[in-house]
């Protein structure tokens, strides 16, 4: 039971109380304060910072920065301050939730597979008035790059470096070693087929050597559509909003892949690409595997890993009644993010970076990759060299980019399951085709749906 | 009156006591709100809507939960989740448990074994997984050159549809250290007297374990059951970072779906729909391991 109070504790107990009141407001007074400041940040004077969100890690991140330099030293009205927050297909969260909560950088990388789907999120600032007032022309981009960066009938993006994809290499060691004319790439299909066959080495059930893996070209997605479009397959109808995956001539290429599984065996394929690594130890570079399709940023590794690797590059081979020499492009773009503070700035570094001859000249030079652009005083430099050389040549002939569509990630998702499922062969090509398309017919047409609501 | 003043006196301190005592947990409770109470009931609104994060919510109803009805996907991932606890709950409790009765002998060195079972548990799952798909490599691996010392030729484990669950469930005894240290604090509260007696009316060391250890255990071994549900409803950093869901699908199980879901096709929405269809049926479960193991569980003095 406790006693009374008297006056003097009841007062201590009430200045106590008092003083715990005055530090909680005060604490909570800070929270909301530090949590309020940047909103009351004001430019004045001098140049604008404008905050710039990139993928890119070591060397690629190195050379963003000299670009940037370039770009401080071109102009005295903005400032670009790099901020690395990896993007890829599957880790947007962040993007999404600066942009959800008003707070986005001033301007983003895209892959351009996501341009449609982060426009038609709204995630994304139209670009169209300031495309017009700096003159830019449709024809100054080569036609896929333009195309991706397009959806609804607005541009939302511009190309920092087109991807064109792939070209094709193969071991000029391993083709002599195997009796084939080291200067010899294959053409078509079936050449790919007769050489792989003379390449493949293996010793006591084991695979030593490998002529090509069909579906591990930069993913399963990936390399779909690279035998789908040499195949002289099509993914998406445009005009009809149609996801057509399970096009005879897809199926055609998919069955080609899952071939290679059933050929080789997918379980010992996998045991013995489970001891090949990356750099240094690719199994290009140590002979464990003769032919690929590669990137252009996959050029410098060769070089830099495999100094003497004898190796030759050329466009991919298809069918006969396909294409031969396909090639689609990738590539990453910038774009201005819904709700940026500084829309004006981040769009002047933008146009120098994507569409001035310096700005690209400068993408082609500090990192290695071709501009979209086709004025670019880049393209011509790097024509006739004899390994990018053929990327220019891939560029200049490119038709094809992924489908511009909302659901492009779910469909590189179900492209990537299809194939898992016809090369571990608990589906037949077709069926597994047939699922992929459904899936992705049906999320699309929940979001087109919703639309016309 | 003056009992009555007293009396008065009493509210107003203890209404001041009311006041300090929600002023010190204020911090408190508002984290709760805030970072617990809020998000939960916004998944619940969210599970009726179109949702992407990036523009407002839009009404659907009951839309996401029949989408879920029908999704052949969220099926294969369910199949996966269920094979998978098949193997690794029950795998897993018999191996902790095991432990934790070798761990309660009286041996010399006995803090370092304890240790040493333990240790494995606090690892970060990211960096044993990373670990384990070296152990399991087909080619250079441990698991597999101690197979072939005995002569057999050891499966592609992560890269075999056939065998990556299994892979998985196996990494999963390696860190069982949390469940073998409740069992460990169980097993030594089983009272010693009746061990005694149970010695004294003849039991050997095999029976006075069944009949009074076990016993003894079992509120222990329904709790891992309940937990190792819950667990594996909820495991994701592994196979993630280990398989990515593959080979061919076989290892997404139901928490990577709903990843998925709601991280990679943004459909927030619908990932709150699953989320929330899970806790439904875990809930369903729980209470019935609950009800079916009455007969079986004995809880002490009761």
């Amino acid at each position: 039971m406790p006693k009374p109070l008297t006056k003097q504790t009841r007062l201590l107990a009430l200045a106590i109380n008092l003083l715990q009141l005055c530090c909680g407001t005060l604490i909570i007074a800070i929270l909301l304060i530090l949590s309020g400041c940047h909103k009351t940040e004001v430019q004045t004077g001098g140049p604008v910072e404008i905050t710039l969100w990139h993928p890119w890690g070591s060397d690629q991140a190195k050379g963003l920065q000299r670009i940037v330099d370039l770009y401080h030293h071109s102009q005295n009205r903005v400032r670009v301050r790099l901020v690395f927050t990896p993007t890829d297909l599957s880790t947007n969260q962040k993007f999404f939730t600066a942009v959800a909560a008003n707070k986005p950088p001033d301007a983003s990388f895209v892959d351009g597979t996501q341009v449609a789907q982060w426009a038609e999120w709204g995630a994304l600032l139209p670009l169209d008035k300031y495309i017009q007032q700096a003159g830019i022309k449709p024809t100054d981009y080569y036609d896929p790059c333009w195309k991706q960066a397009q959806y609804q009938g607005q541009v939302w993006a511009m190309t920092y470096c087109a991807d064109p994809n792939f070209a094709f290499c193969w071991n000029k060691e391993l083709f002599r070693k195997a009796g084939l004319n080291p200067d010899q790439p294959p053409r078509t299909i079936e050449d790919i087929d007769a050489m792989a066959q003379k390449l493949t080495q293996d010793k006591n059930g084991r695979l030593l050597s490998l002529g090509i893996i069909p579906w591990s070209q930069y993913g399963s997605a990936n390399s779909v559509f690279t035998w789908g479009w040499a195949f002289g397959g099509k993914f998406y109808d445009e005009k009809n909003g149609r996801i057509t995956a399970n096009n005879p001539r897809v199926v055609k290429a998919v069955e080609w892949m899952a071939s290679y599984a059933k050929k080789l065996g997918i379980t010992r394929v996998n045991s013995a690409t489970s001891g090949w690594g990356s750099g240094a130890s690719d199994p290009f570079i140590t002979g464990n595997l003769a032919m690929r399709c590669v990137h252009i940023s996959t050029l410098k590794d060769l070089t830099r890993y495999g100094p003497n690797l004898d190796y030759g590059i050329a466009p991919i081979p298809g069918t006969p009644d396909g294409e031969i020499g396909s090639s689609w492009v990738g590539g990453w773009l910038l774009a201005l993010p819904r709700g940026c503070a500084h829309p004006d700035a981040a769009w002047d570094f933008v146009h120098w970076a994507c569409a001035t001859p310096e700005g690209t000249a400068a993408i082609a030079r500090e990192v290695g990759l071709l501009p979209g652009y086709r004025r670019s005083p880049a393209i011509a430099q790097v024509k006739h060299d004899p390994r990018l050389g053929m990327f220019v040549k891939i560029l200049e002939d490119s038709k094809h980019q992924r489908p511009v569509m909302p659901v492009q990630a779910f469909f590189m998702g179900a492209l990537d399951r299809a194939v898992e499922r016809a090369i571990y062969a608990k589906q037949t090509p077709q069926e597994a085709m047939d699922q992929a398309t459904a899936e992705t017919q049906r999320e699309l047409d929940l979001v087109s749906g919703k639309k016309v609501q | 009156m003056s009992n009555q003043t007293s009396k008065l006196k009493m509210t107003a301190m203890e209404r001041q006591h009311l006041r300090s005592g929600l002023l010190f947990c204020l911090p408190g409770i508002v984290g709760l709100m805030m970072f617990t109470v809020y998000p939960v009931l916004a998944s619940l609104y969210y599970s009726f809507c179109n949702y992407s994060v990036l523009k407002p919510p839009h009404w659907v109803g009951w839309g996401n939960y029949q989408v879920l009805m029908h999704d052949s996907q969220l099926g294969a991932a369910l199949k996966n989740t269920v094979i998978y606890a098949a193997m690794a709950i029950p795998s897993g409790i018999i191996t902790a448990f095991l432990l934790a009765n070798l761990l309660n002998q009286k041996v010399r060195g006995m803090a370092f074994f304890r240790t040493a079972f333990y240790l494995p548990s606090v690892t970060p799952a990211v960096a044993s997984a990373v670990l384990w798909v070296w152990v399991l490599n087909p080619q250079f691996g441990l698991l597999n050159t101690a197979l072939a010392s005995v002569g057999i030729q050891g499966p592609g484990w992560l890269s075999d549809p056939a065998w990556a669950k299994a892979a998985l469930a196996l990494m999963g005894m390696w860190g069982v250290g949390s469940w073998m240290v409740i069992f460990l604090a169980g097993l030594q509260d089983v009272p010693v007297e009746l061990q005694e007696a149970a010695r004294l009316d003849g039991a050997g060391s095999y029976a006075s374990w069944r009949h009074v250890t076990l016993p003894f255990m079992s509120p222990h071994l329904l709790f891992a059951s309940v937990m190792g549900l819950i667990g594996v409803s909820s495991f994701f950093a592994q196979p993630m970072v280990m398989t990515g869901g593959g080979p061919a699908g076989s290892t997404t199980f139901f928490a990577q779906y709903l990843f998925q879901n709601a991280f990679q096709f943004f459909k927030m929405g619908y990932a709150c729909a699953l989320a929330w269809s899970l806790a439904v049926v875990l809930i369903f479960l729980t209470a019935l391991l609950f009800r079916g193991s009455t007969r079986y569980v004995y809880y002490g003095g009761d």
